[in-house]
């Protein structure tokens, strides 16, 4: 089920935001966890039991944890941990792309498995290995309910596209919580949010890129290819934090507190920056348990650069299995280890508008290799870019910039902070008139999306059959 | 304390609107079928275990819940004006013209060399067996370029006419393409249909007879009647914006003398315009029934000649212009028709030959053109 359909707002919402708010305290786990269980089990009948099974190894061994604490057993423990969650997460992802490398490889041929991949098993497998490790240092405590530990890792806001809540983040809330008018308010509204940049913004924009890249890379303009780039630029951020706010304002609504996913990556200065601000929960997951176990920064420079690679070939292999996310990912790696080395030195010297520049030409480059599935057609759409294809500018590039011109004027003021900062002024400003804009603006301006956002879900399957078409 | 009421609005406010609508869903009553997408929406899937387990129930489930939601049309309309308002002048394949002209979108790219080739081909081979005559029309967005969004992309149907030209040789070409050109200023297609309007076909008509080397019937615009002031066609369903209908008209003059009109070897009627069809949403049907495999129509011109028409719908409003020429005309639709066409035609014509006639869009002909 995802958020963006009829099912889940006019069906699931209603019905379960209803008991849950009915339901005194205690209950309201038992309502949540068979919820999101449901809400699971709506697209994955099959693939609930491997989610429960991941629920229950977890818990056992985060018991198992508490009971030999101290003694060597405890590392034994983790990893047994740690390889389970990871054996999951790579036979269900990575075992035909594995398959296919051998058989590359070798020249034999493996059958390929061809498992549909679990939904959000990338997410939840992350989220119950921060669990056992934060147990193991001591950073959290253990969790002797089950159904408590059970509604972390199923809670249905996060489970499919993140954020990536870490255990610790939301311990206190998982047995005591409350919920008061003042969070669903906020929560509904950070939803509505959400759900204008899914269906408004990012479909919208994925209609041009999926028109852009259906076309010839060896005939397209430049501009139709630069076009194509930032419109799916534009679409992977509105989905991605769409669903973020969307997950977030839930949250709020049950009583938690999520962390923040994105911030505004597109006016990053530098790569560096750009890592700070996008799909922040999988970046800090990485880097407390990966980057500074390995030793950080703390071990010399070449120690650093090398810690980086690992790190972000990783981030890239997790986004998908498949080389180009892994040559995404080594992409990045070339650009921070760069900035480490000098190009950040360089950059802060420099206006701050040149590092955005240099920073959205990488991200966008970066598209183009996560896009294209085949590192050719990556390499193609790179040199149309470039101008390769000996056309700048043709009449399919005008028309399509006319048709999406205001789209995209939106889309480039919603990915900067402006907005938030002019409710803000409002907000604060001393004049009557501007402090009533603001208390209009903050419920009309939500109500008014989410029911443009209807129409966008509801047309999305509008299907006129035409009889007499001849 | 205002902080509170402010919330408290909030929430009523986008609560309110998803119970409201979740509360309007469940009092709605199902539609079997639904009057602007024409076709017959999902309806409730039946539970079973199997059907859950076996992964459509609730694919189907989900459907059958999109479909039926309250106020289905409504909502798909409220889409369609943001678009508009989103400056977009393409929705659902079709351009959002000029003067309020819906124009079908046909995207070069979707009509390659090697189709166009293939197309010719077996046209050729028609030709050359029966010495026909080849009508193709351009389609709206070709000949009413100043009516198309600045820039649309649009396959460029002069191409596959030269090629053809080409081919056949002009002689057997008439040159609808130059005719409808010179009068593009005029109403010759509609504006909320893929159709030409029966104008349009009179200057088509007026270029076959050029072609044929024969005098035209004076129809005259003058002679045009109007039947339907609020025909609202297939682009219109497409795009479902607010519109307003548009005339269908016609030659009187076509039916001056009576005549016997056979549909599929059953049906006859006096008449090759069908009145009833005025009343119904597929207005456009008013011209020869609708589509059927195939017509005859007996004149009361007792020339002796005989016409064979091959074509798509845009000969509908066409061929009756061509009745005081024949003594038989018949009309052929590939589409519904199965068997081997040369033998079937050979069947139909008489000792002294006929004339053949292929009529299509230049659309139509790349991708429906097809016979054994």
């Amino acid at each position: 089920m995802v958020f963006s359909s009829v099912l889940f707002l006019f069906r699931f919402f209603p019905l379960f935001f209803l008991l849950y708010y009915l339901f005194p305290g205690r209950m309201k786990n038992v309502i949540l966890f068979l919820g999101s269980l449901f809400f699971y089990a709506w697209g994955e009948p099959v693939y609930v039991l491997l989610m429960l099974f991941s629920t229950i190894v977890d818990y056992t061994h985060g018991r198992l944890l508490e009971r030999f604490r101290g003694r060597k057993a405890a590392k034994g423990i983790l990893l047994s941990s740690v390889v389970i969650n990871l054996f999951v997460l790579c036979f269900f992802k990575y075992a035909d792309f594995l398959v296919e490398t051998v058989n590359v490889l070798t020249g034999s041929s493996l059958p390929l498995l061809h498992l549909p991949l679990p939904i959000g098993i990338s997410f939840y497998t992350f989220q119950t290995m921060s669990y056992t490790i934060d147990v193991y240092r001591g950073e959290a405590k253990v969790q002797r309910n089950l159904l408590d530990f059970g509604v972390y890792v199923t809670m249905f806001p996060q489970l499919i596209a993140g954020p990536i809540v870490k255990y610790r983040d939301v311990e206190r809330r998982l047995h005591q919580r409350n919920v008061d008018l003042l969070s669903i308010s906020a929560g509904l509204k950070r939803f509505c949010i959400g759900m204008a940049k899914k269906v408004l913004l990012a479909n919208q924009m994925g209609e041009l890129w999926v028109l852009v890249s259906g076309m010839n890379s060896r005939e397209v303009s430049a501009t139709t290819a630069w076009l194509g780039i930032f419109a799916y630029a534009f679409q992977i951020y509105f989905d991605f934090s769409g669903y973020s706010d969307m997950a977030i304002g839930m949250g709020e609504m049950l009583g938690f507190s999520f962390p923040e996913n994105f911030n505004y990556p597109y006016i990053s200065a530098s790569v560096t920056e750009f890592w700070r601000r996008w799909h922040i929960s999988l970046g800090s997951w990485f880097r407390e348990y990966v980057y500074i176990p390995l030793g950080g920064n703390r071990k010399g420079l070449l120690r650093q650069l090398l810690n980086i690679l690992i790190v972000w070939m990783l981030t890239g292999i997790w986004h998908g299995a498949g080389w180009n996310f892994l040559l995404w990912g080594l992409w990045f790696a070339l650009a921070l280890m760069l900035e480490k080395l000098f190009l950040g030195k360089l950059l802060s010297w420099l206006p701050k508008v040149v590092g955005i520049f240099y920073t959205i030409l990488v991200v966008l480059i970066g598209w183009v290799l996560f896009a294209m599935e085949s590192l050719a057609g990556g390499w193609e759409y790179l040199s149309a870019m470039a101008g390769m294809t000996g056309s700048i500018l043709d009449r399919e590039a005008l028309y399509l910039g006319r048709q999406y011109m205001v789209l995209f004027l939106i889309s480039l003021a919603a990915s900067t902070p402006f907005p938030h900062m002019l409710a803000g002024a409002l907000e604060k400003s001393r004049t009557g008139m501007g402090i009533a804009l603001y208390r209009f603006g903050e419920k009309l301006i939500p109500a008014a999306l989410l029911l443009v956002s209807i129409a966008g879900i509801v047309e999305a399957s509008y299907n006129p059959f035409l009889y007499f078409r001849f | 304390m205002g902080e509170k009421r402010n919330a408290l609005v909030t929430v009523s406010l986008i609560l309110g609107i998803i119970l409201m609508l979740t509360i309007g869903d469940f009092i709605s009553e199902d539609r079997l079928f639904s009057e602007t997408e024409n076709r017959i929406l999902a309806s409730k899937p039946a539970f079973s275990a199997e059907a859950l387990f076996g992964g459509d129930y609730t694919e189907k489930f989900e459907t059958y819940v999109t479909d039926q939601f309250v106020s289905r049309d409504k909502w798909i309309r409220i889409k369609t004006y943001t678009d508009v308002i989103l400056q977009k002048q393409e929705i659902n394949g079709v351009y959002l013209g000029a003067d309020g002209y819906l124009l079908e979108q046909h995207l070069p790219k979707n009509y390659t060399v090697a189709q166009e080739t293939k197309k010719i081909d077996l046209l050729e081979v028609l030709v050359e067996r029966w010495n026909a005559m080849v009508m193709l029309v351009p389609t709206a967005d070709n000949i009413l370029t100043d009516k198309m969004p600045a820039y649309a992309p649009y396959y460029d149907e002069t191409r596959l006419l030269s090629q053809v030209e080409e081919r056949i040789g002009e002689e057997r070409c008439v040159d609808v393409y130059t005719m409808l050109e010179e009068h593009a200023g005029e109403e010759i297609y509609y504006r909320t249909d893929h159709h030409w309007t029966s104008l349009g076909a009179y200057y088509g008509y007026l270029a076959w007879a050029e072609a044929m080397g024969i005098p035209a019937e004076g129809y005259g615009k003058e002679g045009l009647e109007t039947v339907t002031k609020d025909f609202l066609g297939t682009l219109h369903s497409k795009v479902n914006l607010e519109m307003q209908g548009e005339p269908i008209q016609y030659f009187p003059a076509t039916v001056s003398r009576p005549m016997t009109v056979t549909y599929d070897l059953r049906n006859t009627s006096d008449s090759c315009y069908e009145k009833s069809h005025l009343d119904t949403k597929n207005k456009y049907a008013f011209f020869l029934d609708d589509n059927h495999a195939f017509v005859e129509i007996d004149t009361e011109y007792h020339n002796g000649k005989v016409l064979f028409v091959i074509k798509d719908s845009y000969a509908n409003c066409f061929v009756p212009l061509l009745i005081p020429h024949y003594e038989k005309i018949y009309v052929m639709d590939l589409r519904y028709f199965n068997g081997k066409l040369f033998e079937f035609m050979e069947k139909y014509e008489p000792e002294e030959g006929m004339d053949v006639l292929v009529l299509y869009n230049c659309i139509h002909f790349l991708e429906e053109f097809v016979y054994l």
